[in-house]
């Protein structure tokens, strides 16, 4: 156990820039939108009149509608930190059974006595668990800034903040689902995740484009021969890693719903699950067939790089 | 006692060509081996085996392990700097003994300040802003400050400057070195560490060529120097290798009286360089 924090402790100095910075840095944008649009407001808005009146029409609205409007605010908001981190975690993993090969510092690393399996563990749960946490903690973080700005502008009208929403929107609620979402996610795409890792162990160079062309390759073939038999172009790899998306726990789109926009898991392409964002509905993926295949696949491509890191270091 | 390193018909083969060639070989306890070769004669293949960092046929066991199923727990036993410094470039000084400290069972990180404190490099340097000397330093005041009982170093001092070759060699010796520890080392600068080693293998083509005690080579080899008119009678007495130097004949023999040699002209105990010159000659021809 002790191995295994040093480990993980060890990526995360490597890779500072795109764990820690990286959030860091939606946040501060995140927040100098928010001040940029207070800022343009003031300088337009006589005496703050609209901004008033945007802040009494939410007041006379019941508690209710501040409550739900506000926690599919403070979801919906954490897109961007999704789609970065997605992006983050696709590189890292990449660049995990990589970088150590190309730079020989894997002959450091195999002099150290932690064995194959606990170095990839390592890498896995930071992808799986270091990231996403850390990604989370920074919009947590950022929410309460902006929570922070907000009153004091709601304060600034002559309104009070804590009845007007601090009291009403329960943020536990959205930082716990978002939590959720994001673990859940790690464990969906635990099959991408080690095709990931099984490229970055076997690529002699540019793992991206090991990553990609065989996919890419495979598909249109399949798309080929689909084609010249029967015409039609479904089933085929690009349309199984699509729905595996749209299926994902995470909270990617929004959804038209009696009239409203929803937040919804993954896309609602297709209805092999309740897109609806609860915990049930993210519980009911982990634990469905497809899930059991994914893991299936995880576990062979996971092997195939455990295989491969063995023995890395053969000239 | 049971030997740290011994194989038998170890064999390495990168496709059709035969890297190591069933090498049987015996390293006991408390010896200062000297592996020596040639480029590309399979020092370092051998080497990757015994650290269990390539596959390989044949027999090998390394403080009783295998080394190629059991690589993590050997390593808690063994030490070992490959080629030239690998340690990773965006790291910091700190995190690296850090990290060491936690992953290592025998690491001291006492000892390792020790070895750091003679040299510039402080805590907070990241590697890549370390010169190529101060990197190797580094890692020998890593690998140093390890309670092993093997240390494999190949070509260590690759890089260094003279002044601290030879303060390494020393502080190996004399902080490091004790009967408890066996130490495999290769190195193309031979002269430097011919007086530490205890035991001699050279290796060429896969195979190996010659492997004795340091008191074996003393009391088996001699080198003969004679003036020109003697060269004909120390010919005769079938000399591995022979060589001129400022008009003298020097032949180099391998069991051969010594008093037979000494009527002809000077014998010396042979440098290990010579030895080896002379081992590689005889191993072509």
């Amino acid at each position: 156990m002790k191995r295994l924090i040093a480990l993980i402790r060890r990526e995360y100095w490597e890779n500072k820039g795109a764990l820690r910075t990286t959030p860091l840095v939606i946040g501060g944008i995140y927040i100098a939108f928010l001040l940029m649009s207070i800022f343009t407001t003031a300088h337009f808005d006589n005496e703050m009149y609209t901004f008033k009146e945007a802040v009494r029409l939410l007041a006379s609205q019941s508690p209710e509608f501040r409550a739900t409007h506000g926690y599919e605010v403070m979801l919906g908001s954490s897109l961007f930190f999704t789609v970065v981190l997605a992006f983050v975690v696709f590189f890292y993993l990449l660049g995990a059974l990589y970088d150590d090969r190309k730079d020989r510092s894997i002959l450091f690393w195999k002099s150290l006595p932690a064995s194959d399996t606990l170095t990839i563990a390592s890498k896995l749960l930071t992808a799986m668990i270091v990231a996403p946490f850390i990604f989370w903690a920074v919009f947590v973080l950022t929410q309460i800034v902006m929570a922070g700005i907000a009153s004091i502008m709601v304060l600034s009208v002559g309104e009070n903040p804590w009845t007007l929403f601090l009291s009403v929107v329960n943020p536990l609620k959205a930082w716990a689902m978002l939590l959720a979402s994001y673990l859940a996610s790690s464990i969906w795409f635990l099959p991408i995740y080690g095709w990931l890792l099984l490229v970055s162990a076997f690529a002699p160079r540019i793992p991206l484009l090991f990553a990609l062309l065989p996919p890419v390759i495979f598909a249109i073939l399949q798309i080929w021969i689909k084609f010249l038999k029967t015409f039609t172009v479904n089933n085929n790899l690009f349309g199984l890693v699509g729905d595996w998306v749209a299926n994902s726990p995470a909270i990617l789109t929004a959804e038209i719903r009696d009239g409203e926009g929803m937040l919804a898991l993954g896309a609602t392409l297709n209805h092999d699950f309740d897109h609806a964002v609860t915990l049930t509905n993210i519980l009911d993926r982990l634990f469905s067939l497809q899930m059991l295949a994914g893991l299936g696949v995880a576990a062979v491509f996971l092997t195939g790089a455990l295989w491969l890191r063995h023995r890395a270091t053969e000239s | 006692m049971t030997p740290i390193i011994s194989a038998r018909g170890l064999t390495k083969r990168y496709g059709r060509t035969l890297a190591v060639d069933h090498i049987d070989m015996e390293i006991p306890a408390g010896r200062i081996v000297g592996l020596i070769g040639p480029n590309g004669a399979g020092k370092t293949s051998a080497l990757k085996a015994i650290l269990g960092l390539a596959t390989f046929d044949g027999e090998l066991s390394v403080l009783g392990k295998d080394p190629s199923r059991d690589r993590a727990s050997l390593m808690e036993d063994v030490c070992f700097i490959a080629d030239v410094a690998v340690l990773p470039r965006w790291i910091r000084v700190w995190q690296l003994i850090d990290t060491t400290e936690q992953i290592h069972p025998g690491f001291s990180r006492e000892t390792c300040m020790q070895y750091l404190s003679h040299t510039k490099i402080t805590l907070d340097h990241k590697v890549k802003q370390l010169s190529k000397g101060m990197v190797a330093q580094l890692h020998l005041a890593l690998v140093m400050a390890i309670d092993a009982k093997l240390l494999v170093l190949d070509e260590p001092t690759l890089g260094l400057d003279i002044l601290y070759r030879k303060q390494f060699y020393t502080s190996l010796l004399n902080d490091y070195f004790d009967e408890q520890r066996t130490i495999l080392i290769t190195t193309h600068q031979v002269e430097e560490i011919e007086h530490i080693l205890t035991d001699l293998i050279f290796i060429q083509d896969g195979k190996i060529a010659l492997e004795a005690s340091m008191e074996e080579v003393e009391s088996r080899y001699v080198e003969l120097m004679v003036k020109p008119e003697f060269a004909e009678q120390a010919r005769a007495l079938n000399p591995m290798y022979e060589r001129e130097l400022f008009g003298r004949h020097i032949f180099l023999f391998d069991n051969v009286e010594r008093d037979r040699l000494a009527e002809l002209g000077e014998i010396h105990t042979p440098s290990v360089a010579d030895l080896f010159v002379a081992t590689m000659k005889r191993g072509d021809s």
